[in-house]
């Protein structure tokens, strides 16, 4: 009973902070003076320049996908399955761009190959007319959104490659090469994480805007952002991030109709035993070297730019002088965020682990639909639903921040603790129960500890996309009460290239050093140990 | 003629000695059980033969060629020409039973219309016409079983290696596939390598057996 109602206070709290404003988003749409009215969608409809922008969001998304699939399965394989030196180096260092905003790396292109960037320093501005010209609309949009998103199939291809059981590949060695093998068994096996991987990269560039409209590529996610920030134009706002809503909706049927059976669990076969590897042999030099390159071009180089461009104490002062606070304040969302997220992630992860309740399957999918909604739609219902004269305490304070990361990001703590929960096995929770442990004794002291190292990767997770997020709280945050991405994302228009430079050093530094320190705990721990 | 020599082998997971100074040899034709309670080094034995791993120290020879010897593997799995029934069967779950039998003859680019008579007669051997269509998950433990059956013997191996293969069934199936292995032993003359835990299980499938100890064989 406890077991229940705790969980079905979970589903609520997920009901009123995710779907509610949604919903009462879509309600405001389609009412007018209290009368049902379409006038909003008509206007969109008849407007031209919203289909083109729909037609630019389309191209964008599409070649961002295709693109980033295309390298980045073969890549999760070379990282993955085979003898290639280095390996979780490169690994760590393709991830890097997902984590860090994602205009941060629009920013240090523009300061390499930007009119009056570094290579215009060092070639004259005449040799990067070129680069500026395509740097600034699609072909830049298309490069800059293939960094960042690289990583999903990437990873996404290497879990799949870990959840395959090793018997599968060595029935087929004992009578075709690593080639065939590839071929016939493994990349079949692995087909539904890339297409899902595929879905997900297509959601995030198509709800992407700080991208676009750093780089003046006009996409619709833009548009919602501007008729609301700009025109304070709700109702237009509104009605733009609608279709944005529906197409994430179709896609997510979609994948629920043909791909969520193969992928609901993935379940890493135990680390006991190694993954059979494919030697790379005489490749292995030049294989090595083309991830060395493709390392350098995509993630070094950025942030070198960055370093580079923000060299001097003085640009450092300055920064934290004008955004000090800011940086405070996102630090301190940042880590309540990620501590709710843990706990809102774990008992979602369960409910969905265990099927405790009957509708487990609806409150995974509202979770993933809520992650794949652009951050404007979220950012828009969220203001829909609290911006009320008696819901000012939620909306008047940096609380509807923290809501619109539970939001948006509750999908990757919960899917962390369902990977994590599955590999409990159900006995030990069992053996519990008949020990007279009651349903939270029970979480607190066999559960929890069991799966402490999701909870741990939860923690890190949630606390570096609630760092990161932009789209959400550039919308909703309160009047002083600005995070450093929104701080950094408005100086942008007036600031001086170092000053942002080092915003950006330091917004990556915030980011990155909490899940430095996460990944080398652990392996300190157990140097220790094992001395 | 000798199918498969192994001699002085020794292999060791981190740090640990999984198998001590093991050598065995295996007569063509004949039916040996490597028998021994878990974690005593027989899976290790197969996967050393089957190629997937190399011995430490020590050296394996199949049919008379050195394929692998101190920590280097020479001859790769799939030039073995050796069949593994697995035991958790390892069929592959998107490819239908006619695609699982099929892959090794692709690979070895069997031309067509022969793939499809193979498949055919080793399906009829097997008990399993009729079921060429359908996906490993539509068929019950029993069926899975005589399909990971077929797709050894296929390509007609210089020796079947067997992995605990019955390990999962009832009793009733377990005995009554037993019969069906030897029928078929009996019946093709293939050289069998199988691995049990089970005494009743040895003594049945067995013209020899060897019992291993803590990475050791027991004399």
């Amino acid at each position: 009973m406890v077991r229940r109602l705790t969980l079905a206070f979970v589903v609520i709290l997920l009901l009123v902070i995710g779907l509610l404003p949604v919903l009462s988003m879509f309600v405001k749409s389609v009412i007018a003076d209290g009368r049902l009215s379409l006038a909003a969608y008509e206007g969109l409809l008849a407007s031209v320049r919203q289909w083109t922008l729909m037609g630019h969001s389309m191209v964008l998304s599409s070649l961002v996908t295709a693109l980033t699939v295309a390298v980045g399965v073969p890549l999760g394989i070379l990282l993955g399955k085979t003898d290639l030196p280095w390996r979780r180096f490169f690994t760590l260092l393709f991830v890097v761009p997902l984590l860090i905003p994602p205009y941060i790396v629009a920013v240090s292109w523009f300061d390499l190959l930007g009119s009056e960037g570094l290579l215009a320093h060092v070639l004259g501005a005449s040799a990067t007319r070129t680069t500026a010209r395509l740097l600034f609309g699609l072909p830049g949009c298309t490069a800059v959104l293939f960094s960042i998103f690289l990583p999903i199939p990437m990873m996404l291809t290497m879990i799949f490659l870990r959840t395959i059981n090793p018997r599968l590949e060595e029935a087929g060695r004992l009578v075709a090469g690593w080639r065939g093998v590839m071929k016939e068994i493994t990349i079949p096996l692995v087909l539904p994480g890339v297409l899902l991987s595929a879905m997900l990269v297509f959601l995030l560039s198509f709800g992407e805007f700080s991208v676009p409209n750093f780089l003046r590529y006009d996409v619709f996610p833009v548009e919602s952002f501007t008729q609301f920030s700009a025109f304070y134009n709700f109702k237009a706002a509104t009605a733009a991030a609608v279709p944005l809503a529906a197409v994430t909706l179709i896609l997510l049927l979609a994948e629920s109709a043909f791909l969520r059976e193969r992928t609901y669990q993935l379940r890493p076969f135990p680390e006991r035993e190694r993954l059979p590897l494919i030697r790379l042999g005489t490749h292995r030099r030049w294989l090595f070297a083309s991830a060395a390159i493709a390392g350098l071009v995509i993630v070094i180089v950025p942030l070198v730019v960055l370093v580079i461009q923000s060299a001097g104490i003085d640009a450092y002062a300055e920064a934290l002088d004008r955004a000090g606070g800011s940086l405070l304040r996102s630090l301190a969302y940042a880590v309540a965020g990620a501590t709710l997220l843990t706990f809102l992630g774990f008992f979602t992860g369960y409910l969905v682990q265990t099927k405790a309740l009957r509708y487990w399957r609806s409150v995974d999918s509202l979770t993933i639909f809520l992650f794949a909604l652009p951050s404007t739609v979220i950012g828009i219902g969220l203001i829909s639903q609290w911006n009320t004269p008696w819901t000012n305490f939620i909306y008047g304070t940096p609380v509807i921040i923290i809501l619109g990361y539970l939001a948006k990001y509750t999908a990757l703590t919960s899917r962390i603790s369902v990977t994590q929960l599955a590999q409990i096995p159900p006995s030990m929770e069992e053996a519990a129960r008949v020990a007279g442990a009651g349903w939270f004794r029970r979480m607190a002291f066999i559960v929890a500890p069991l799966a402490r190292r999701g909870l741990v990767a939860g923690w890190v997770v949630g606390y570096i996309f609630s760092l990161r997020d932009t789209g959400i709280t550039m919308l909703v945050y309160p009047a002083g009460h600005e995070t450093l991405p929104v701080r950094i994302f408005t100086l942008m228009a007036n600031g001086s290239p170092q000053l942002i430079a080092a915003l950006c050093m330091v917004m990556i530094t915030a980011t990155l050093l909490p899940a430095g320190i996460a990944w080398m705990v652990p392996a300190v721990l157990k140097r220790k140990v094992i001395g | 003629m000798k199918i498969v020599g192994m001699d002085a082998v020794s292999k060791f997971y981190n740090g640990e000695r999984a198998l001590d100074n093991v050598s065995l040899e295996i007569e063509e034709g004949e039916r040996i059980v490597i028998l021994g309670p878990s974690g005593c080094g027989k899976t290790t034995i197969l996967r050393l033969i089957a190629g997937f791993i190399a011995p430490d120290t020590g050296a394996i020879s199949i049919a008379g060629e050195l394929v692998s010897r101190d920590g280097r593997i020479f001859t790769p799995p799939e030039r073995r020409n050796l069949g593994m029934v697995f035991q958790d069967l390892a069929l592959w779950p998107h490819l239908s039973v006619k695609g699982n039998i099929e892959f090794g003859l692709k690979a070895r680019g069997i031309p067509r219309e022969e793939r499809k008579r193979k498949i055919r007669e080793v399906l009829d051997l097997v008990g399993m016409a009729g079921y060429a269509d359908r996906k490993p998950a539509e068929l019950s433990g029993g069926q899975q079983q005589r399909v990971a059956l077929a797709r050894a013997l296929v390509l007609e191996p210089r020796a079947l290696l067997m992995d605990e293969p019955l390990s999962s069934l009832d009793l009733e199936l377990n005995i009554r596939l037993r019969k069906e292995i030897l029928r078929l032993q009996e019946k093709l003359g293939f050289t069998m390598v199988y691995v049990t835990h089970d005494r009743d299980e040895a003594a049945d499938m067995a013209t020899r057996v060897v019992s291993m100890k803590q990475g050791r064989i027991e004399v």
